[in-house]
C-alpha cells in the first residue's frame, strides 16, 4: 500500500472539509441560517475523521507516532485544536464557536500543507517515549489554548453585537463564554505543564541536562508565565470578561510564536523539530 | 513594626507575585532574543555601541546574572510566604463541618427527595444543620493552589541546588582506551563502541560499552550507554553524547618506528622529540570523493576509500596540508608519518547532579496539584427546608457555572 498517497488523500480531504465548514459557519453567521450551522458542524466532524485517518495512516507507514517534523507537528496541532473544539462544543453545546475555530485550524493546516511531507527516519535522540509524550501533550495544550482564544474572540465581538438577536440566541452569554475560556485555559495550562515536565525528562536523558534555557524552552516558559498571570488576575483582581479575553488572545499569540516563530527567528536545539 | 509587617505582607502578596511574573516574562524575552554567552565582538556587531552596556549589565548571560537570581529569590520568598499565610485558613476550612450559606443568592426551589438529589450531585455524606442539610465534597480542592506553589518551589530549589553542585566531565576515545575522569580519581574504560545502521545507511543507535574503575579501591562497574539511555554508576550518569572519526598515527624516523598515537579528528600531536613539529588530523573521509567545487567530502558513511586530511605545523606556521589516501604518507626531513586503522570514537558526557530527583519530585507535585486545583474543585450544597419544599444553594468557587447548571438540571428532573 502506498501510505503516502493514501495519507495525502485524507489530508487534502480534511483540508477541503475544514474550508467548506468554515464557509458554512460564515453563512450561518451572515445569513443567520441554522441549517448552515448544522451542516457546518457535520463537515467539521467529517474533516476531523479524515484528518485523524491521515495521521493514523502516516503513523502506520512510518512505524511511529507522526509527531516529529514541522509538517507532522503542524498537522497534529490543527488536529488538536479541532479535537478540543469538538470536546468543548459537545460539553458546552454551542456551534457558533466553529466560526472562530475553523479559521485558526485552516491557517495552521495550510502551513502544514506547505511543509515537506516526506517521511524521514529519526535520529536516535528523537526516538524516545518521553519525546512522544512531550509532543502529544503539546498538541492538547495548544489545542485548548486555541479554543480559549477562539472563545475569547467571540466574547470580544459579542460585546459589539449586543443588539443582534442572532448573537443572543446562538452565542452563549458573556459570562459563560468567559467561563469556557477559563476552563480551556485551565486544561491547556495543565497540559503545558506536562509538556515542560516531559520535555525536561527527555532532555535529561538525551542531552544530559533537563533545562538549558534554549529559546524554545524559554518561550514555552514565557507562555506558561503568561497563562499563570491570567489565572491569578482572575482571582486577585477579578479580571474576568474583557481583560481576561484579551489576555487569552495574547497568550495564544505567544503559543503560536513558541511554535513557529522560535524555529524560524531564534536559534536552538529544537530547530530540527 | 507596622511598617515591617506591611512590607512583608506586600512581599507575600499576589500583587507582588504578578509583578514578579511579569518581570520574568520580560527577562525571558530578553534572554531568548539577545544571543547568550557570546564574546563582546558579537554584541558589537549585532548592537553597535551597546556591547559595553550589555556585558556590564549581564544581558549576555541573563539566566545567571545577579538580578535574575535576585528575582528568583523574590519569587521563592513570595511563594513560601504566601503558602505560609494560607496554611491556617485552609486548615480552618478543612476542619469546619458546616459553612455559612453563600450570601446574596436566591437559591433554587426543589420539591423532590433530598437524598436522591444529594446522591445525584455526587455527595455521599451530609450534615444536619439548623433547618436544613449541608454537604461538601472534594475538600482536597482547598489544597490545589497551595500544592501548586509548593511544587514550583521544590522545582526551583532542585534546579538551583543542581546549578551549584552539578559537576560535568567529558571523556572521549576509541575502544580499548582507558582515560581519567577529570579530578575524580576514577578511570573510564571504553570497552566497545558500536554504530547500528539502518538499511538506508541512517543511524539507528550509538552504543558505548563502558567500565568505570576506581583504582584506589579496585572496585569496577560495567554497563552500556546509548543515546536516550544513559548509564548510571557510582553516583555518576554517563551519556553517549556524540561521535566522530579517529585513526592511528605512526611516525618513523628513517626506518625506525618512534611513535604511535590515536588521533581523533580535530586533534594534533607533536612528533616525538620535536615539539615544534605538530601533526593534526583535521578531518577524515571514509568514502573519499570531491564535490563540485573540488572540496573533499565523503560519498557515504562506510569505510570504502579512506581519505585523511592532515595539517602540518612547524613553529606554529602551516607547513602543508593535504588529503592522504590509503598508502600515502607524509615525509618531512627524515620523518615519515602515516595514518591507518580509521574507526569511530565516542564522546561520553559524565554528570553528577545530586538534586535532579528533587526537581523531579517538584514536577510530580506540580502536576498532581494542578489536577487537584482544576479538576477536584470543592463543591458545597445547602438544602434549606421551607414550607412544602426545599431551597437549594450550591457553590463551587472555580467551577460555579457548570456546577449550578448541573444543579438546576437535577432539580428540574427531581422536582415532582
Ligand atoms: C510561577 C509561579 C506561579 C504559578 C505557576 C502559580 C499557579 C497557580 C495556579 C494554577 C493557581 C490556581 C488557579 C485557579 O484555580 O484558577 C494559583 C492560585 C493562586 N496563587 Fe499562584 N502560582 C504562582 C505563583 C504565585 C505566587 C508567587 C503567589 C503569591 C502570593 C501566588 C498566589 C496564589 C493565590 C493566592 C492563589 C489562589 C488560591 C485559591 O484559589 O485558593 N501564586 N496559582
Amino acid at each position: 500500500m502506498n501510505f503516502l498517497l493514501v495519507e495525502k488523500i485524507f489530508f487534502y480531504a480534511a483540508f477541503g472539509l475544514y474550508a467548506a465548514a468554515m464557509i458554512l459557519f460564515f453563512v450561518f453567521f451572515a445569513l443567520k441560517s441554522q441549517k448552515a450551522g448544522k451542516y457546518a458542524n457535520l463537515l467539521m466532524t467529517a474533516a476531523f475523521v479524515s484528518h485523524t485517518l491521515a495521521l493514523v495512516v502516516r503513523g502506520i507507514g512510518a512505524g511511529r507516532l507522526p509527531l516529529t517534523n514541522q509538517y507532522e507537528f503542524a498537522s497534529s496541532f490543527a488536529w488538536g485544536i479541532c479535537l478540543c473544539y469538538l470536546v468543548f462544543q459537545w460539553r458546552f453545546h454551542f456551534r457558533a464557536m466553529g466560526a472562530f475555530a475553523t479559521p485558526v485550524i485552516l491557517v495552521i493546516i495550510a502551513y502544514a500543507a506547505l511543509q515537506n511531507k516526506q517521511v524521514r527516519e529519526l535520529m536516535p535522540a528523537l526516538r524516545s517515549g518521553w519525546l512522544a509524550l512531550h509532543v502529544s501533550t503539546a498538541i492538547i495544550s495548544y489545542g485548548s489554548f486555541g479554543v480559549s482564544c477562539a472563545v475569547s474572540a467571540m466574547f470580544l465581538l459579542r460585546e459589539k453585537m449586543s443588539g443582534s438577536e442572532f448573537w443572543q440566541k446562538n452565542v452563549p452569554e458573556g459570562k459563560k463564554l468567559d467561563f469556557i475560556s477559563y476552563r480551556a485555559v485551565s486544561l491547556g495550562f495543565l497540559f503545558l505543564t506536562m509538556v515542560l515536565v516531559t520535555g525536561a525528562i527527555w532532555a535529561e536523558q538525551a542531552w544530559g541536562s533537563y533545562w538549558s534555557w534554549d529559546p524554545k524552552e524559554t518561550w514555552a516558559l514565557i507562555t506558561w508565565f503568561i497563562y499563570a498571570i491570567y489565572l491569578h488576575l482572575r482571582i486577585s483582581r477579578g479580571w474576568k470578561g474583557k481583560s481576561a479575553a484579551i489576555f487569552a488572545v495574547i497568550g495564544f499569540a505567544c503559543v503560536v510564536f513558541t511554535y513557529i516563530g522560535v524555529n524560524t527567528l531564534l536559534p536552538g536545539i529544537h530547530s530540527y523539530a | 513594626m507596622d511598617k515591617v509587617k506591611k512590607a512583608l505582607r506586600f512581599l507575600f502578596s499576589m500583587q507582588f507575585a504578578l509583578v514578579i511574573l511579569g518581570l520574568f516574562v520580560l527577562v525571558c524575552i530578553g534572554g531568548s532574543v539577545i544571543p547568550q554567552g557570546e564574546i563582546q565582538a558579537v554584541y558589537e556587531s549585532a548592537y553597535p555601541g551597546w556591547s559595553g552596556l550589555i556585558l556590564a549589565t549581564g544581558l549576555d548571560d541573563v539566566f545567571h546574572s545577579w538580578w535574575f537570581i535576585l528575582l528568583t529569590l523574590l519569587l521563592c520568598g513570595n511563594l513560601l510566604g504566601c503558602n505560609l499565610l494560607h496554611i491556617r485558613p485552609i486548615l480552618n476550612k478543612m476542619k469546619q463541618k458546616t459553612r455559612p450559606l453563600p450570601a446574596g443568592e436566591d437559591g433554587l426551589v426543589f420539591s423532590g427527595d433530598p437524598e436522591t438529589l444529594l446522591k445525584e450531585m455526587g455527595f455521599g455524606k451530609w450534615e444536619q444543620i439548623d433547618r436544613g442539610r449541608y454537604a461538601i465534597r472534594n475538600k482536597i480542592g482547598f489544597w490545589g493552589a497551595w500544592l501548586t506553589h509548593l511544587g514550583i518551589f521544590i522545582i526551583i530549589l532542585g534546579f538551583a541546588l543542581g546549578q551549584m553542585f552539578t559537576v560535568n566531565y567529558t571523556v572521549y576515545g576509541v575502544p580499548g582506551e582507558e582515560k581519567p575522569i577529570g579530578d575524580t580519581g576514577l578511570q573510564l574504560s571504553i570497552d566497545d563502541f558500536s554504530i547500528e545502521l539502518r538499511p538506508d545507511d541512517t543511524v539507528e543507535q550509538y552504543t558505548a560499552s563502558l567500565t568505570l574503575k576506581n583504582p584506589a579501591t579496585g572496585a569496577s562497574w560495567s554497563g552500556q550507554a546509548s543515546v536516550n539511555h544513559p548509564w548510571d554508576a557510582n553516583g555518576l550518569r554517563f551519556y553517549q553524547n556524540s561521535t566522530g572519526w579517529a585513526a592511528d598515527m605512526a611516525v618513523y624516523k628513517g626506518e625506525e618506528l618512534i611513535q604511535t598515537d590515536t588521533l581523533c579528528a580535530g586533534e594534533y600531536r607533536a612528533v616525538e622529540g620535536r615539539p615544534e613539529l605538530l601533526v593534526m588530523l583535521r578531518a577524515f573521509y571514509p568514502d573519499y570523493t570531491q564535490d563540485e567545487t573540488g572540496m573533499p567530502t565523503s560519498a557515504s558513511g562506510s569505510i570504502v576509500d579512506p581519505g585523511y586530511l592532515y595539517m602540518l605545523y612547524y613553529n606554529g606556521e602551516l607547513l602543508g596540508m593535504n588529503v592522504l589516501r590509503a598508502d600515502e604518507k607524509i615525509t618531512v626531513s627524515d620523518y615519515t608519518i602515516l595514518f591507518s586503522n580509521p574507526r569511530s570514537y565516542t564522546l561520553i558526557q559524565i554528570k553528577r547532579d545530586p538534586f535532579t530527583w528533587l526537581a523531579g519530585v517538584g514536577g510530580a507535585v506540580l502536576l498532581g496539584a494542578l489536577f487537584i486545583a482544576f479538576y477536584l474543585r470543592t463543591e458545597e450544597i445547602w438544602l434549606m427546608e421551607e414550607e412544602g419544599h426545599w431551597r437549594v444553594y450550591g457553590r463551587s468557587r472555580k467551577g460555579s457555572l457548570l456546577f449550578r447548571e448541573k444543579l438546576a438540571e437535577k432539580i428540574k428532573e427531581g422536582t415532582k
